[in-house]
């Protein structure tokens, strides 16, 4: 295997909305900055194709108190995440959040209607409206142009696996060609993970399609799993949540559709709209995602999201934000089927469980390990989350690094031996299973045993089980090609964060949200407006209660 | 399963090698024909199709995934 060293002051893991914001402000602070993108930083992540929603906060729209915003936001969507992170960085979130909406316009990415601010969808009608509008199509190609202008160095194909340094502070990581048999290894002052939202920890609704997902099938939380093995405080892995949509087709795009959820009788499922609204969607798919699942398994559905009776202007801006939102294959297809929204109410259904967890950040992006940094999916949500703290990233980073010297290369040599010798395990046995066969056992042991109803006893008998699978996915699993490898390393990444899942789920003895626990059915006051932390110490994951910071 | 190359119009440039993401056309050779490796991780994101210079990729519609409607 060939092993070739880079040298960086940033070296950003993930090639997405934030790792490019991270890379573009700290080269205009005169930071080194190398990105590593496992798949290709123009086209990859959950953003490659667009979005249309960019939560923010604008004084000439919304009023020029950012507190009476703040207090009205904290009443929305989401509401739950934003009370988790604290409000000194949701401030800050908010505060810098018209600055990069400004950059972005600067930079080519159409953030306004017809000249004007427009904010559309993900809010209750009456509330305020947070997200603005915005043609993201090409939002990708733009954001990595502006970083290769500024000099960052794009390193596509390149897995990052792991962090090297320790809790005391990163010193680098080490990657994975993902095309060719070498190794990288990165002398970096700092780090920013960006690598987007777990998928694959849960079967989704048609396992056999790996692809077949709202969020690509690469984001394998790979940038969380390398902060709880580096040493980084994580929280809320035990916490879940679940996607709609169309059903079978598994797409993102909630505030995009113009139309009502609607039982087979026509009456709509939820209390927030009947008849189809530009302006506010239908806010019951946000509010219960298992409002089409539980239809289902009563026989009361299905349930459709029904556009009949919206404007030719209407359709056409459904048509043209569902492409923005990066669904043209959806356009497509209905193209394929002769489906025509005006007529045709289309069904929708819940889709899989998900882990929120997030890693530990604060208001400067920074992690609980020196040097280490990150955002977007990673520790906030939405585009909005990713490009502000990504930025806000970059701008620390850069400051911190001044103070840092460079690697000593000696030190790192036993780390980076002891992953060279962990990868080639995988590509020299002979025989055992793939990567695909320790995913799937991966997914149905957090279905049976950490899934949508958890008690002790079955967490236990979970974890024991999984740790199992854990040891012959170490020892026995092989990778048949490189592409095979660039998977085994994956699943590595998502049994460390089940472990965590199991962990978080245990210690935390209440009911919440989507977190439920026979044994202990009702929601614990006692817990409220706090986080179960959850560290890496003496090898095994540690959970702590922690209030949310103020 | 998705993508399908159209063998007739496809001029082996490699675009659509080099924008997936997923690594869908994974050991595909340099001035060949591209090889889809691994439909079934396909993300229908269209970028290949929309970055091949000409036209020679249709992403298909795998059964399980259509759409019912009324």
């Amino acid at each position: 295997m060939e092993i070739e060293t880079v040298g960086t002051d940033l070296l950003v893991v993930g090639g997405g909305i934030a790792g490019l914001m991270a890379a573009i402000r700290a080269r205009d602070l005169g930071a080194r900055v190398v990105i590593a993108e496992k798949g290709a930083t123009k086209y990859s992540g959950a953003a490659r194709a667009g979005n249309d929603h960019f939560m923010c906060y604008i004084p000439e729209v919304h009023g020029p108190d950012l507190d009476i915003f703040i207090r009205d936001r904290m009443l929305g969507q989401r509401s739950d995440i934003l009370a988790a992170l604290g409000p000194k960085v949701v401030r800050t979130w908010l505060e810098k959040s018209y600055d990069i909406v400004k950059l972005w316009e600067e930079w080519g990415i159409p953030m306004k209607q017809e000249g004007k601010y427009d904010f559309q969808g993900h809010a209750f009608p009456g509330r305020v409206k947070t997200y603005l509008k915005y043609q993201g199509k090409n939002q990708k190609p733009i954001l990595s142009e502006q970083a290769v202008k500024r000099g960052a160095k794009i390193m596509d194909r390149v897995m990052v696996i792991d962090l090297l340094g320790g809790s005391d502070g990163v010193t680098g990581a080490v990657g994975v060609d993902t095309r060719q048999d070498r190794l990288l290894v990165f002398e970096a002052r700092s780090v920013f993970l960006g690598t987007g939202i777990i998928t694959r920890l849960y079967p989704n609704i048609i396992p056999a399609l790996w692809g077949n997902n709202n969020h690509p099938f690469t984001l394998s939380g790979d940038g969380r799993a390398m902060a709880y093995r580096v040493g980084a405080e994580l929280f809320g892995m035990e916490m879940m949540a679940r996607h709609a949509g169309l059903k079978n087709y598994i797409r993102s795009g909630q505030g995009t559709w113009i139309g009502v959820c609607r039982d087979p009788e026509d009456r709509p499922v939820g209390k927030y709209l009947t008849e189809p609204n530009r302006y506010y969607h239908d806010m019951i798919m946000e509010v219960d995602k298992q409002i089409f699942e539980r239809y289902q398994t009563a026989g009361l559905g299905p349930v459709y999201m029904d556009c009949r009776g919206i404007s030719d202007a209407d359709h056409d801006h459904l048509l043209h934000a569902l492409e923005d939102e990066g669904n043209r294959s959806v356009l497509e297809h209905f193209k394929e089927e002769g489906i025509n929204l005006k007529r045709n109410p289309v069904e929708f259904c819940t889709y899989e469980m998900r882990s929120i967890g997030r890693i530990v950040m604060n208001e400067k992006a920074e992690t609980s390990v020196k040097g280490l940094y990150t955002g977007g999916e990673e520790s906030t949500f939405s585009i909005s989350g990713a490009a502000t703290f990504g930025w806000i990233a970059g701008g620390h980073a850069a400051e911190y690094i001044k103070a840092v010297p460079s690697t000593d290369t000696a030190s790192l040599k036993s780390q980076v031996d002891e992953l060279k010798g962990f990868v080639e395990a995988f590509q020299n046995r002979k025989q055992g299973s793939d990567w695909a066969d320790a995913n799937r056992a991966l997914q149905h042991t957090l279905a049976d045993y950490a899934g949508p109803v958890r008690s002790q006893t079955m967490l236990e008998a979970g974890l024991r089980h999984l740790m199992r699978l854990k040891e012959k996915l170490h020892d026995t699993v092989v990778a048949r090609d490189r592409w095979e490898l660039v998977r085994c390393l994956e699943v590595v990444n998502l049994f460390d964060m089940a472990e965590l899942v199991f962990t978080g789920a245990l210690e935390r003895k209440e009911s919440r949200g989507l977190h439920r626990r026979s044994d202990y059915p009702y929601t614990d006051p006692l817990l409220n407006g706090k986080i179960l932390v959850i560290k890496k110490v003496d090898g095994r994951p540690v959970a702590e209660w922690r209030d949310v910071p103020r | 399963m998705p993508p399908a190359i159209e063998h007739e119009i496809c001029t082996a440039c490699g675009t659509c090698v080099d924008v997936c993401a997923e690594d869908v056309f994974f050991g595909s050779k340099d001035g060949e024909l591209p090889v889809v490796s691994h439909p079934e991780v396909c993300f229908h994101c269209y970028l290949c199709v929309n970055e091949c210079p000409s036209e020679a990729i249709r992403l298909t519609t795998p059964m399980a995934m259509t759409v019912p409607y009324k």
